[in-house]
C-alpha cells in the first residue's frame, strides 16, 4: 500500500500513473464484493446471481450526489456573472436541464429527490441494497427457493433492473448512464490526489469488510450458516429458523456489495446499466470459484488475479501473439482465457487458488 | 397421565399409494416407546410427520399440556417445541469438528442475533465435555466430524438430541453399524433418558428391542398392527403372519 503511494504521481516519484492507480483502487473494490460473494456462497451456500446488481445500485446511489453537485457547481459558474443573480430555482432548473436534456427530459426524477445531500445518499447506497436485497430474499427463501432456481431468480432481478435502467424514462439517464463521476465537487485536489485517496479509502473498506466477515464467519453463526450450506433442513430440525438467517447473510452481503460499488464508480468515472448486466454477477461468482469459496483470503485472491488480468488483456496492453497463420488479440481471446481457467481449476483444484496457500502452509509445518 | 403427543387417524399418500394409514399413536412424559415393523411399513414416514418434514392429508398430530397442533407449526418451530430427532441415516455437519456440532445442537436461543453474540461458557463446555464422554468421543472433539467412522457419527448424532434437551426424543435405528458394546451402552442411555423424558426408538434388531424393555407398537402398511408388551405383541397372531408369513 504505502508502496503504491511513495510511487504514485501525486506523492511520490510518479511511476505508477494515475490510471493505474485507479485499476488497482477499482480492483480492491472489487474484492469486497467478492467477499461478499464468498459469504453467501461460499459460506451460506446461496449461489446468488444478482450480487453484481446491489454493487451496482451502489455506484448508482453515490452517482447521483456526485453528478448533481457537479453540474450544479457548472451551472453557479455560468450564471455567476448575469446582472441579476439567478434564484435558487433557477439553479436548481438549470442543473436538471443539464443532466437530464440527453434522454429529453427536463426535470427532477423522483429519484433524485435526496441527491443534493451527500449524506442521505451516502445512506441510500446502504438501504436501497440492503432494502432491495430484504424483500427479494424474503420472497424466495418464504417459498424455500434454493439451489439452481434460486440462482435463476437472482438472474431475473439483475436482468430486471438493467433493463430497466436502460430506459431512458426511468429517471437515471438511461443507457447514457451517469458520467463524469470521477470530479469530487467541492474537491480542488487533482486526479493525481484523488486517485490515491480512493485507493486508500477502499483499502480500508476492504480491511473493515475482512475483518467482519471473519467475525462473522468465526462464531456460532459462521458455524450455523456453513451448517446451512451442507444441510439445510438438518438445521431446522435442530430448531433454528434458517430463513432468518439466509436473509441476513443475503442482506449483509448485498449492503457490502453496495459500499463496494459507491466506492469504485468514483474511480471508473461513470456508470451504465451495461454495469449490472447479469454476466456481470456470473464472473463475480466465476471470480470466488478461481480464488477458492469458503475462504475469505481465496475470494480476495481470486477477484484481484483474475480482474486484473482481465483489465491487462482486454486494456490493450497484452502484445497480440503472432502464430503466421493467425493473430491472436487477447481481446477477443481472454473471455476464452479465463473460460479455461475456469474450468480447469473446478477439475483439478477445487479449492481453488486459495487452496494452493492451504498447500504452502501446510509444508511449511511439519 | 395425560399424553405428551397425540397422534390421531393420520394418513398420508405418495402418488396414490398410502405410506401411512389411519394411524393413531400416543405416548407420555416420561415413558420409552420402540416401534418395530417391517421395511417399509411407514416408520420413518411417522416421525417425518412428527417432526413436520411431511404434512398428513388427513388426521390430528398434538403436542403438550395445552394439546398444541404441530401441524400448523415449521419444522424449525417443532424442534424448539422440545421435539428432537435422530435419523436414519446419520446426519451431522461433517466438515464441522465434533465439538462444533455439539455447540450448534446445545440448547440456547436460536435466533441470529443470538448466533452473532454467543459466547461459550463455562457451563457449555461442561456440557459439552458431559455429552462427548457420554458418546465416547470425548478424545475426538477436535477432530472434523466427516472423518468420524458410521458409528462415531451415529453417536455424534445421539450427543446433539442429548444437547438439544428435548423432551420427545425420535431415535430412528440408533443401533445400525454398532458393536454388541456399543449396543449395550445405548440401550442403558437411552433408558436413563427416558426416566425423565418420552422416548420412541425405532429398531429392527429385536434383541435391542427385548433389552429396552418397554412398551412395543407395531406398525405394518401404515397402521398400528398390535400393542403391547414385546411377548404380547410377538404372540400376536398377525404379527406372526407379518414377520414370519413370507
Ligand atoms: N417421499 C416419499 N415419496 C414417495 N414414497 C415414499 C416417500 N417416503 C416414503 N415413501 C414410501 O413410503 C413407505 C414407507 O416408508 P418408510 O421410510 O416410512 O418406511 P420404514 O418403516 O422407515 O422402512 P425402513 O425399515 O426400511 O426404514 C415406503 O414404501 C416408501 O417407499
Ligand atoms: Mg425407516
Amino acid at each position: 500500500m504505502l508502496g503504491i503511494t511513495i510511487l504514485s504521481e501525486a506523492y511520490g516519484t510518479g511511476a505508477i500513473s494515475i490510471s493505474f492507480t485507479k485499476v488497482l483502487g477499482m480492483t480492491l473494490c472489487l474484492c469486497l464484493a467478492a467477499l461478499a460473494m464468498d459469504l453467501v456462497w461460499g459460506y451460506c451456500g446461496i449461489l446468488s446471481l444478482g450480487h453484481f446488481a446491489f454493487f451496482g445500485i451502489g455506484g448508482y446511489m453515490i452517482g447521483m450526489w456526485l453528478m448533481t453537485a457537479r453540474t450544479e457547481a457548472v451551472v453557479r459558474a455560468n450564471l455567476a456573472n448575469r446582472i441579476i443573480p439567478p434564484t435558487e430555482a433557477e439553479i436548481s432548473e438549470a442543473t436538471a436541464l443539464q443532466i437530464f436534456s440527453v434522454v429529453g427530459a427536463e426535470d427532477w426524477p423522483w429519484m433524485w429527490a435526496v441527491s443534493d445531500s451527500l449524506f442521505l445518499s451516502l445512506l441510500l447506497v446502504v438501504l436501497v441494497p440492503g432494502v432491495l436485497a430484504l424483500v427479494f430474499g424474503w420472497l424466495a427463501f418464504r417459498s424455500r427457493v434454493t439451489g439452481v432456481y434460486l440462482s435463476i431468480l437472482t438472474q431475473a432481478m439483475t436482468l430486471a433492473l438493467s433493463l430497466y435502467l436502460f430506459q431512458n424514462d426511468t429517471g437515471l439517464r438511461g443507457n447514457n448512464g451517469l458520467s463524469g463521476l470521477q470530479n469530487i465537487p467541492g474537491s480542488t485536489a487533482g486526479q493525481a490526489k484523488l486517485s490515491i485517496w480512493f485507493f486508500w479509502a477502499s483499502a480500508a473498506a476492504l480491511g473493515l469488510a475482512y475483518v467482519f466477515a471473519a467475525w462473522l464467519v468465526s462464531g456460532k453463526f459462521g458455524n450455523i450458516v456453513r451448517a446451512i450450506r451442507d444441510d439445510e433442513p438438518r438445521v431446522r430440525f435442530l430448531g433454528y429458523p434458517v430463513e432468518a438467517y439466509k436473509l441476513a447473510v443475503f442482506v449483509i452481503t448485498a449492503i457490502m456489495c453496495g459500499i463496494g460499488g459507491a466506492l469504485f464508480y468514483p474511480q471508473a468515472g461513470i456508470i451504465n446499466p451495461d454495469q449490472i448486466a447479469p454476466i456481470a454477477s456470473i464472473y463475480l461468482a466465476v471470480w470466488v470459484a478461481i480464488g477458492g469459496r469458503g475462504r475469505l483470503y481465496g475470494a480476495v485472491i481470486g477477484a484481484a488475479v483474475v480482474s486484473l488480468l482481465s483489465s491487462y488483456f482486454t486494456g490493450g496492453r497484452a502484445p497480440d501473439v503472432n502464430l503466421g497463420f493467425y493473430r491472436i488479440q487477447w481481446i477477443d481471446w481472454w473471455p476464452v482465457l479465463l473460460g479455461l481457467g475456469f474450468v480447469l481449476v473446478t477439475l483439478f483444484a477445487p479449492k481453488g487458488l486459495g487452496g494452493l496457500v492451504d498447500l504452502i502452509v501446510r509444508r511449511k509445518e511439519p | 397421565m395425560s399424553a405428551l403427543l397425540e397422534v390421531s387417524g393420520v394418513s398420508v399418500s405418495f402418488d396414490g399409494f398410502k405410506a401411512i394409514n389411519n394411524l393413531s399413536f400416543s405416548i407420555g412424559q416420561p415413558e420409552m416407546r420402540a416401534v418395530i415393523g417391517p421395511n417399509g411399513a411407514g416408520k420413518t414416514t411417522f416421525m417425518d410427520i412428527i417432526t413436520g418434514k411431511t404434512r398428513p392429508d388427513v388426521g390430528q398430530v398434538l403436542w403438550g399440556e395445552e394439546n398444541r397442533s404441530l401441524l400448523k407449526m415449521s419444522e424449525a418451530q417443532i424442534a424448539r417445541a422440545g421435539i428432537g430427532r435422530k435419523f436414519q441415516r446419520p446426519t451431522v455437519f461433517e466438515d464441522q469438528s465434533v465439538r462444533d456440532n455439539l455447540r450448534v445442537a446445545l440448547k440456547k436461543p436460536r435466533g441470529p442475533f443470538a448466533a452473532l453474540t454467543d459466547r461459550v461458557t463455562d457451563a457449555d463446555r461442561a456440557r459439552i465435555d458431559e455429552i462427548a464422554e457420554e458418546i465416547g468421543l470425548a478424545a475426538h472433539l477436535d477432530r472434523q466430524a466427516g472423518i468420524l467412522s458410521h458409528g462415531q457419527k451415529q453417536w455424534l448424532e445421539i450427543g446433539m438430541l442429548l444437547a438439544q434437551d428435548p423432551r420427545l426424543l425420535l431415535v430412528d435405528e440408533p443401533a445400525a453399524g454398532m458393536t454388541t458394546e456399543e449396543r449395550t451402552h445405548t440401550t442403558e442411555l437411552l433408558r436413563r433418558v427416558a426416566e425423565t423424558r418420552a422416548v420412541v426408538v425405532v429398531e429392527h434388531d429385536m434383541d435391542f428391542v427385548r433389552k429396552l424393555n418397554c412398551r412395543v407398537t407395531v406398525l405394518h402398511e401404515g397402521s398400528v398392527l398390535s400393542e403391547g408388551t414385546l411377548d404380547h405383541v410377538m404372540a400376536d397372531d398377525r404379527v406372526i403372519e407379518v414377520y414370519l408369513g413370507r
